[in-house]
């Protein structure tokens, strides 16, 4: 989880919503990353979509299957994966998910519970260094980000309680 | 009265715009039924006004109905009922049947201090409607229980009768879809890939900013649209996926639609253009404060319903309207659930389907 923490930091450094992400696969990290969303001026290139990018690349290199790698993947993510995030990862039936602080904006437990469409396999736990999840993201909200869209400038209050 | 609004009603159906003809062509060729396109309605627009059960008592002497209805609303008003009118037929209703027993009714009235010589002691339950209805046809059921405001909203009742859009706006639909059409085919051939394709539309310029395309042989989030927002993110000089310098075509930047993509633009040049506003770097400066960016303002036309993650990827892309032309098992604008009517979410985008449907089926 401190890696995924060092990518969230260096994400507010760039002034991008602070969500590090990490893929640890057979105790090996296979795809770290961050929000890049002010980046790529794409609105989806959340740390999970950049890192399930990275895992394609890892297999397309080691010509290995990555649907065999994605199912025993663990995934530590800072924040609760989003709605949109939360569907791709239950699709590629990722092993586990844990992450930090709720996500009261998008979150795909909090706002809208994707598990009850997709019926995944997916195991995912949250509440690992939330208080700490959550000050990065308070810090980035506080105002400071000029390039933020709109929307996420205006977060509302975000709940730290354990899962 | 009733009988020639339902008349004028189904006259609307029946002479309803978003009629689409099967061309003749290909595999359509025997196939000339109609087929409607309509808008994805969120529940409560498609459901009938919930209902609750309330105590109504008779006025004991008429001459006193105007006292009593004063009397009760000010001793005993229902904040969650303000949309029902207080009285009907010499009937005042009370309050929900949830507050007390019937027994009780009168005695919990005198506490809050209302003189019940005004009423009968004849009470009864009532069903009304829990909420105010939203639509005209909610309206109408609702209002033979009891007798309920209303205000009508043409935006809402448009797009519950289906008629939106006039037949010129159709066409348009139409012709974008069918470009997604053409882009599933495409790229289903070149790409040996899943035939899914997509187009976002700026319905100003009217003109062809992206295009998308099932990729999913290489990554399994290369779903069309997925595809077809990061190549929006391609014509404001970003994009994860793919990068492209500005290619400026009729002084519209065309990099959100790849090279191999471009017999598109001969194939429909009489009627929509291709490409975006070309921004400079001032302009772009600005965008990227305003958040304009995203899909803000455009339209999505997806041969396919998509799915959830692509669903969510259109909200965080403020995408104004999606259409697509047929459903999905995996679908989540209306199969699996309804991505854009989530209540929480901070933006929401209508939702169309059915638009050339029996083509899109078809690929
Ligand atoms: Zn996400
Ligand atoms: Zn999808």
């Amino acid at each position: 989880m401190e890696i995924a923490f060092t990518y969230a930091r260096d994400a507010l450094r760039n002034q991008e919503v602070p969500v590090g992400c990490i893929f640890v696969y057979n105790n090996e990290i296979i795809a770290k990353g961050r929000n890049t969303v002010n980046e790529t001026r794409n609105a989806t290139r959340h740390a999970e979509m950049n890192c399930i990018d990275d895992v394609i690349a890892y297999c397309d290199e080691k010509s290995i299957e990555s649907k065999y790698v994605f199912e025993n993947v663990s995934i530590y993510v800072t924040v609760e994966p989003c709605i949109m995030c939360a569907a791709a990862l239950y699709n590629l039936k990722i092993k586990q998910i844990l992450f930090g602080c709720r996500n009261d904006r998008f979150g795909g437990q909090t706002v809208f519970d994707v598990s009850t469409v997709l019926n995944p396999v997916t195991d995912v736990k949250g509440g690992y260094r939330a208080d700490e999840a959550m000050a990065l993201l308070k810090e980035f909200y506080k105002g400071t980000n000029p390039s933020a869209p709109p929307s996420k400038v205006k977060i509302k209050s975000i709940d730290t309680k354990l899962v | 009265m009733i009988s020639s609004k339902r008349r004028k009603l189904d006259s609307m159906s029946t002479s309803i715009n978003n009629v689409t003809e099967y061309s003749k062509t290909d595999e359509c060729a025997s196939d000339c039924s109609k087929v409607l396109m309509h808008a994805v309605l969120p529940d409560d627009l498609c459901e009938d006004t919930p209902l609750v059960e309330v105590y109504v008592d008779d006025i004991s002497d008429r001459k006193n109905i105007s006292k009593a209805v004063v009397a009760i609303n000010s001793t005993f008003p229902v904040q969650e009922l303000l949309h029902l009118k207080r009285v009907r037929n010499g009937k005042v209703l009370l309050f929900p049947k949830s507050i007390c027993e019937l027994s009780e009714v009168h005695q919990f009235l005198m506490k809050k201090g209302f003189d019940t010589s005004l009423l009968a002691n004849n009470i009864q339950i009532v069903r009304v409607a829990k909420l105010p209805p939203k639509i005209k046809s909610q309206y109408e059921k609702v209002n033979k229980l009891w007798p309920c405001n209303f205000h009508s909203n043409k935006y809402l009742e448009r797009l519950v009768t289906n008629s939106l859009f006039d037949e010129n706006e159709m066409e348009l639909h139409r012709k974008c879809m069918e470009i997604a059409i053409d882009v599933a085919k495409h790229a289903g051939n070149k790409y040996n890939s899943k035939k899914v394709g997509a187009v976002v539309f700026d319905p100003k310029l009217k003109s062809v900013v992206a295009i998308g395309y099932d990729l999913t042989n290489r990554n399994p989030c290369k779903h069309a649209a997925m595809v077809a927002i990061d190549n929006v993110a391609v014509t404001q000089n970003g994009g994860a996926w793919d990068k492209r310098e500005q290619v400026i075509v009729n002084s519209l930047n065309t990099s959100g639609i790849p090279k191999d993509f471009e017999f598109l633009r001969d194939k429909y040049a009489k009627t929509i253009s291709f490409g975006c506003h070309v921004s400079n770097d001032t302009d772009d400066c600005k965008a990227f404060e305003d958040g304009a960016y995203l899909c803000t303002n455009y339209y999505a036309y997806v041969t396919h319903e998509p799915c959830v993650m692509c669903a969510m990827a259109l909200v965080h892309s403020r995408i104004n309207k999606v259409f697509f032309g047929a459903k999905s098992k995996i679908g989540g604008l209306c199969t699996l659930c309804k991505a854009q009517t989530i209540k929480d979410l901070n933006h929401h985008y209508e939702v169309f389907c059915g638009l050339l449907e029996r083509e899109c089926i078809n690929l």
